[in-house]
């Protein structure tokens, strides 16, 4: 027995995790903190206990039981998506919460994880062939209609994060590059096209690199270019037809250092944390910005401002560094695992993680749109930890079971 | 595996997982190490307010140690734009009696300063309006007030001009001064206020608070230990006689003109009355409109210093320049006589006498003001001699007075009339009314002051100061002020002349300035009278005493009051005797006035 725990569990996964787990509170704990531990304290405290349990727990469950519960799952979770949609709470703007018993679930967190599931469930089928626009079409809609209910609600950054999700896996299943970049350059044109003009004329540049590296088909190739202008040309027209009010508001979502007192504010002041930060920090509960609350509702997604400004870059890079094994050891655990579909869950689980990182700690440190997204592992919120502890879960247990087929 | 996972993709992703974490570490370092020293001040002023706490203003003290200007407490409101609300304004407007327009401004302005820091909205308010705001802090949440201290004239002596008032800041001076002040503070607007603002002003003391993103004060920055108080400004002590400057404003009451005596030994001024004047305790912090418009559209344009701003010609008062300059420059000698018959004929016109004084020498020309002697001399002397000596005695230049406004005057010389006139179309003519201190010429009363110390003192210029010493609050050191002196140089000869024509003028039979005389004392003096074209003249004297070792010049100046003799120098005389006895010792104090037969003759005389 002793030896099958040595063998089966990721240690790494697990420590790393555990770590994040335990700076995350501590730093809830900080933002929080008035002359005691806070309510948000106490509910991060037992979600986290909540959520090592569930991470063991899911470890646990055989491999194939959770293939076959792929779809059932999803199905469950879009139907839950409809009924908040119908019938959920509004929290900021958006109807994404649902009350439970006292408890705020925000179901859009876990459908990421059903998502994974059906996802690689489908694309490790055998009959499904990447080559095969039919079936590149079955793909897209899983994602797209969770997509869809949650633009509903709506949740931008979310909804974005799914993109991205979509294209990381389907690279990762095998899907050729220039089908990639076909999806990939119109929607980077889109954006750019609104940053400015040196902007859409790099990424008209790397689409033409890329696309004559790749050799394809010139005809597809010249269609492809064309696609990428048209998109950029008309996100401009449609652009400059909007009212001003519009244009501000998707300018202050690219720029927030335009707007300072509007989207702007929180950036600016998580700049100013962490830039005062220095080397080693405030010291814990020293923080002027975080214990002045500077930031509204830091404990959620500004929570890297907290470590960064009371331990300065000793502990903001010690969470980047942590966050990056992580990912790193997920990639070879996908690249090791013997089951196609273990490999697309853990690969799903990667993009997951890496995009909340990679958006969140962008975001707080003025690189990134500012877009509602949490830090995982370290953001108060339930619904948020606890499906972070189930990725971290479901790793496990691609690890413990790397040699089934 | 049938493997699409290529270790191509798996490198691929190593790279991009890789690329990720150089792109956030990069960014790491630059703000927390290249950009540190901005956000970290910046994170300082976010959660550190600077709260300025106003010092008190210097006292103002007169020679003897009387207070003159006080500090009062006083109650400012104050609007903090962070914990406003502007539905409140109307409200707010009505308690304070303000326009809702005017709370708007200064709401707007002070959010532009600083929407944590309290902005001043009305001064001085009184305590039912007080205690309203009390009352009502629940509905004006933002709304507070701050004790401040407002200006209090303790003694008789209002001095209007001389101390002048303070009033808000402008906006032009606030980009001027930059950061010494900001809007709402008070500023030294005229008189002492104004020119010795920078020693009264002190220094603004900031106390230090931690606030949290609502701008809610949590307590003290640092315990206190970074707060620093705020520095008391200096106190003047002037060369003021309080009980002077009081008689010498009693005595010119319901008169227009100006009384300035000065120290002849050090230029200190003892005195600097002008009338009609105003009530400074309603500039004491905010000045009503109303009161504004009434001062300004006042006939009588009480705002205005007539001891060192008005202009009016010396008359008489300025024959003792010519008596100077001819008999130093021997253009006469001091037995050199002229036959006065009451009249002097130059080419085709004649300028008249007020009698036939006869046989006249320098002594008696001053001792009675005898007029054909000056046009008959000054024809002799010239007009570039007379200019020099007018310009020696301080004339046509300003005296430099350490209160801001003054006039330089008009002292005419041959450059100024060629100007004028043009090369050569001006004649000797001109001079012959100069001679007597008429046409075009101007001096102010502090000029004539001056002058008389000059006079008093054989020659010894004193620039005239206000204020003698400063004190420094905070290391308990007085320092002097530093003023000029220079030596007007006539041979002692002429100095007797001019000393016993003056002496006799107040003295003896047949001077113009008999009742200048005081009790135990020995007065000199020479009166003037100013030709006024728009009305009856104004009325000069100027002396000094006790003659042995002057310790007071005068100079009295009384608009549209005729002839000097009868009105200025009584006026002056009590102020002598007031200064040098401490008191008045005269019997009948109310009713000074006892003309002579003689001076009486004089008071259409001196009105050529």
């Amino acid at each position: 027995m002793d030896s099958w725990f040595k063998k089966n569990i990721d240690y790494t996964t697990v420590t790393v995790v555990l770590l994040l787990l335990i700076i995350g509170i501590a730093s809830v704990y900080s933002a929080t903190y008035d002359a005691g531990a806070s309510v948000y304290f106490n509910r991060q405290l037992i979600w986290g206990g909540i959520g090592f349990l569930l991470m063991f727990s899911i470890m646990f469950i055989p491999f194939r039981t959770l293939q076959l519960m792929s779809y059932p799952l999803y199905g469950i979770s879009i139907m839950i998506l409809l009924i908040v949609l119908a019938a959920g709470k509004v929290v900021a703007g958006s109807r994404s919460w649902f009350g439970v018993a006292g408890f705020g679930l925000q179901p859009s967190e876990i459908v990421k994880v059903t998502t994974i599931l059906a996802l690689a469930s489908y694309l490790s089928n055998r009959t499904v062939n990447l080559g095969r626009l039919k079936h590149i079409a079955v793909a897209f809609g899983i994602v797209i209609v969770p997509v869809v209910l949650i633009l509903l609600q709506p949740d931008m950054g979310t909804a974005i994060i799914y993109i991205v999700m979509l294209v990381v896996i389907l690279y990762w299943a095998g899907v050729s590059n220039f089908l990639l970049i076909t999806l990939i350059a119109p929607v980077a044109a889109a954006i750019a096209t609104l940053s400015g003009t040196t902007a859409f004329v790099i990424v008209l540049a790397c689409t033409v690199l890329m696309l004559v590296l790749l050799r394809e088909n010139r005809l597809f190739s010249a269609l492809v270019f064309s696609g990428t202008v048209f998109m950029g040309a008309s996100v401009q027209y449609i652009f400059g037809k909007l009212a001003p009010h519009q244009q501000k508001r998707i300018l202050t979502f690219l720029n927030p250092d335009a707007d300072p007192l509007g989207a702007g504010y929180n950036v600016i002041q998580s700049k100013i944390a962490i830039g005062s930060g220095g080397l080693f920090g405030k010291g814990y509960l020293l923080g002027t910005q975080t214990q002045l609350n500077f930031l509204p509702a830091q404990w959620t997604d500004f929570i890297y401002c907290v470590p960064s400004e009371e331990f300065g870059f000793v502990g903001a890079f010690a969470i980047l560094s942590l966050l990056t094994i992580l990912l790193i050891r997920g990639v070879q655990t996908a690249s090791t695992v013997k089951s196609r579909y273990a490999s697309i869950v853990a690969i799903g689980v990667v993009a997951a993680i890496a995009v909340h990182t990679v958006i969140n700690i962008g975001m707080a440190m003025g690189i990134m749109p500012v877009i509602g997204v949490p830090l995982p592992f370290m953001s108060y919120g339930g619904s948020n930890l606890l499906t972070n502890m189930v990725m971290a879960g479901l790793l496990l247990n691609v690890y413990a079971n790397r040699k089934e087929y | 595996m049938e493997n699409t996972e290529s270790p191509k993709r798996r490198i691929a992703f190593i790279v991009a997982i890789g690329f990720m974490f150089i792109v956030l570490l990069g960014r790491l370092i630059q703000l927390q190490f290249l950009y540190q020293d901005v956000y970290g001040k910046k994170s300082e002023e976010n959660s550190i307010r600077q709260i300025a706490r106003d010092p008190i203003r210097g006292y103002i003290y007169d020679r003897r140690g009387t207070l003159l200007v006080d500090n009062r407490p006083s109650y400012t409101v104050t609007i903090t734009p962070s914990e406003f609300k502007e539905k409140t304004i109307p409200y707010l407007a009505q308690v304070l009696g303000v326009d809702t327009a005017f709370v708007h401004e200064r709401l707007r302005k002070g959010r532009i300063y600083n929407r944590f820091a309290p902005m001043k909205v009305k001064r001085d308010i009184d305590f039912p309006t007080l205690s309203l705001i009390e009352e009502n802090r629940d509905k004006l949440s933002g709304v507070d007030y701050q004790i401040e201290t407002k200006r209090f004239y303790p003694t008789k002596a209002k001095a209007t001009h001389l101390f002048g008032y303070t009033k808000e800041i402008s906006d032009a001076q606030l980009q001027e001064l930059g950061s010494e002040y900001r809007l709402g503070d008070l500023i030294g607007a005229t008189g002492l206020e104004a020119a010795y603002e920078h020693n009264l002003r002190g220094q603004k003391g900031y106390e230090f608070l931690t606030v949290n993103a609502k701008g809610q004060l949590l307590g003290a920055y640092n315990e206190g230990k970074s707060d620093f108080l705020a520095k008391e400004g200096s106190d003047l002590i002037l060369a003021i006689d309080a009980d002077l400057q009081a008689l010498a404003e009693s005595l010119l009451a319901d008169k227009r003109g100006a009384v300035v005596a000065i120290d002849p030994n050090n230029g200190g001024v003892l005195a600097l009355v002008s009338k009609p004047d105003y009530d400074l305790a309603k500039f004491g912090s905010v000045t009503s409109p109303d009161v504004w418009n009434a001062l300004l559209t006042d006939s009588t344009k009480p705002m205005f210093n007539r001891a060192t701003m008005t202009r009016y010609p010396p008359g008489s008062t300025f024959k003792m320049v010519l008596a100077a300059a001819a008999l130093q420059e021997e253009v006469i000698s001091p037995n050199y006589r002229i036959q006065c018959n009451g009249a002097f004929h130059y080419g085709t016109r004649v300028f008249k006498d007020h009698i036939a004084h006869g046989s006249t020498d320098p002594i008696e020309s001053i001792q009675r003001s005898c007029n054909v002697f000056y046009y008959t001399v000054m024809l002799k002397t010239g007009l570039e001699r007379w200019t020099r000596y007018g310009e020696e005695f301080g004339f046509g230049q300003p005296t430099g007075i350490d209160i801001l406004e003054e006039t330089a005057g008009l002292l005419p010389s041959e450059e100024y009339f060629d100007r004028i006139y043009g090369k050569g179309r001006w004649t000797q003519g001109y001079l012959v009314s100069l001679a007597i201190g008429q046409g075009e010429v101007g001096v102010s009363p502090l000029q004539m002051a001056c002058y008389a110390a000059a006079l008093g003192t054989r020659g010894i210029w004193h620039q005239p100061h206000v204020v003698e010493r400063i004190r420094d609050k905070e290391s308990g050191q007085t320092v002097e002020v530093k003023t000029e002196t220079r030596n007007i140089e006539l041979s002692d000869r002429v100095w007797n002349i001019i000393h016993e024509g003056m002496y006799r003028c107040v003295n003896e039979p047949g001077g113009t300035a008999l009742i200048a005389k005081v009790r135990g004392v020995k007065v000199a003096g020479k009166t003037g009278t100013a030709q006024n074209p728009h009305g009856k003249d104004h009325a000069w004297f100027i002396g000094y005493a006790p003659v042995e070792h002057p310790k007071i010049a005068i100079c009295v100046l009384v608009e549209n009051a005729g002839f000097g003799g009868v009105i200025a120098a009584p006026i002056a005389s009590m102020c002598i005797e007031q200064y040098l006895y401490g008191e008045l010792i005269r019997n009948n104090a109310n009713q000074p006035i006892v003309a002579a037969k003689d001076e009486q003759k004089q008071v259409e005389a001196d009105q050529e």
